[in-house]
């Protein structure tokens, strides 16, 4: 791995575990975190042990951690985190192996034609080439 | 001094204390909010992983926070047979999960080409239909991507995208057959209560043929090891379909439509495709693949308490375990090996928990000589299928399941 790279990951690793312990943080504040549902042993019986599971007749409910973890810094950061994390948090991008130009492309090909990225087409090389830049091969 | 200040320095004030140590943020009784500083690395680049403890959950590795991506740590398979449900892994594909569920307003509507729709409770659905249990293995069609060479994109998931459970719920085939399948019904479609964030995302859809859908195994579960499902693995009600890959085991169902013609829909149609090829081994860069639906699981074992880089002492004898299965049928024989292959012994195997369930197995070790030593394990499943000795490639990185190995030195 490059040294840049490292250094991104790195800073990438720190800013999500920023944005982890922020968000838990402020949803402990809040208050919003409800106890969770019934916990499991660490070992489960036997088959034809398990007993029927009682009817739940209460509302059930749960607040997920929120990431606050950006895209690292570079030509293109602004767009990829604007365009990138609109679906999903920035690990989906920050842990994929290192990747060709072509292969980011099709990536972005995939978010842009089948699940609907907003991305217009004359952006699309230079989030390539960010992705490439930061995380290429 | 905020609370998310007080846990800040209390946790570096810990992790300066104890190094790697968990750092429970949670506070007392809340138990279900801890940002963990232990890492696990994979076992390929770009590979530590966090551990985070998400709602309803114990430590899982985080892969991805939104929508979210939870791999379950290889120790947990060591404890038993049975996942527990809060080590289960965790896999959504669009961001919009419904947060709060009412179990009471919650329906099941059967609908398309049949005689009777239905809409279900799940008062209806318990009490309506004779109980099924059945132990079936879940797993991601791309678990161990991670150890595709070359790498391909994609989650980059280790070994634990995978869980074992009891799952007790109604047969599919009751519920549909009271709903009614109309002459020329081709396939049963599936939905759940999660959609994507912009419109044009295609909603994650799944079908199976209506043979399969109605063989009296394929299920609808409302409980998961004898508890409510967790929210993260399909609260209130989740499909199984016991030995195929866990694409199809649509979480939080609530929507079953029953086709006249085959699902063109992304989710069937473009996306889980792998090469129709043995195996669905290609070579990279291979051109002129037809590509079908993934469907049916393949024979893995792992060894589960003996990890690489372990020190093993020459001359004593020691337990290896871990455990397998068949894919989509039982296990009938595990096979273990210490010296890279070259003389295999037939490992003792556990209770049998059901031909889809993970099979606990033993074998006795005694190293001889000092040094380096490489420790496999494969299972034979019941069909005579073997775990290959070279791992598969496509491009989807889906279905590895070559043999693994463990490097250990001995003293």
């Amino acid at each position: 791995m490059r040294p840049e790279h490292r250094r991104i990951r790195a800073r990438c690793g720190l800013l999500l575990s920023v944005g982890l312990l922020l968000s838990v943080g402020l949803l402990l504040s809040a208050g919003l975190l409800l106890p969770a549902g019934p916990l499991m042993p660490g070992l489960i019986p036997a088959a034809g042990a398990a007993a029927p599971a009682p009817a739940r007749t209460a509302t059930v409910s749960i607040q997920l951690p929120v990431s606050n973890a950006v895209l690292p810094p570079g030509n293109g950061a602004e767009l990829a985190n604007a365009q990138c994390l609109i679906c999903h948090s920035a690990e989906m991008v920050t842990l994929q192996p290192p990747l060709t130009l072509k292969e980011w492309t099709a990536e972005i090909a995939k978010m842009r034609n089948t699940y609907g990225a907003p991305l217009p087409a004359q952006q699309i090389e230079l989030l390539a080439s960010y992705l490439h830049g930061i995380d290429g091969r | 001094m905020s609370r998310f200040h007080e846990h800040a320095s209390e946790m570096s004030r810990r992790t300066f204390l104890e190094g790697a140590g968990r750092i429970g943020l949670g506070v007392a009784g809340a138990g279900s909010a801890v940002a963990l500083a232990r890492g696990t690395d994979l076992g390929f680049a770009n590979g530590m992983r966090q551990e985070v403890v998400f709602p309803q959950k114990q430590p899982l590795l985080l892969q991805r926070t939104r929508p979210p991506l939870l791999e379950t740590p290889l120790e947990v398979f060591d404890r038993g047979v049975f996942t527990p449900n809060d080590r289960f892994y965790v896999r959504w594909h669009l961001a919009q999960i419904p947060n709060v569920i009412d179990p009471v307003a919650f329906r099941l509507k059967i609908r398309g080409h049949v005689r009777r729709p239905l809409e279900l409770s799940l008062d209806e659905l318990r009490n309506g239909f004779e109980r099924f249990q059945i132990a079936a293995v879940n797993q991601c069609s791309g678990n161990s991507r991670g150890f595709f060479d070359p790498r391909v994109p994609g989650a980059q998931w280790g070994n634990g995208a995978m869980g074992n459970a009891q799952w007790t719920g109604v047969r599919l085939r009751d519920v549909l057959e009271r709903a009614g399948l109309r002459a020329g019904a081709v396939q049963v479609r599936f939905n759940g209560l999660d959609a994507g964030l912009i419109p044009q995302t295609p909603d994650f859809l799944k079908s199976l043929d209506t043979d399969h859908a109605a063989d009296g195994e394929v299920m609808l579960a409302y409980a998961m090891n004898g508890a409510p499902l967790p929210v993260l693995n399909g609260y209130p009600l989740r499909l199984v379909v016991p030995g195929w890959f866990a694409t199809y085991w649509v979480k939080m169902l609530n929507d079953i439509e029953v086709l006249r013609q085959r699902d063109d829909n992304f989710w069937m149609a473009k996306a889980y495709l792998i090469p129709d090829t043995p195996a669905a081994n290609i070579t990279p860069g291979q051109q002129g693949i037809n590509m079908i639906p993934i469907s049916r699981m393949v024979p893995r074992s792992f060894i589960t308490n003996v990890h690489a880089g372990a020190t093993l002492s020459v001359g004593r004898t020691t337990e290896i375990r871990g455990i397998a299965f068949g894919g989509d049928t039982g296990i009938a024989k595990v096979m273990f090996t210490a010296d890279g292959g070259r003389r295999w012994q037939e490992a003792r195997l556990g209770a049998d928990h059901g031909k889809y369930s993970f099979r606990q197995w033993t074998a006795s070790l005694r190293l001889a000589a000092p040094g380096a030593h490489t420790l496999m394990v494969k299972a034979i499943n019941s069909a005579g299928v073997t775990q290959p000795e070279r791992a598969n490639w496509n491009g989807s990185g889906f279905m590895r399941n070559v043999i693994e190995s463990v490097a250990v030195h001995a003293t």
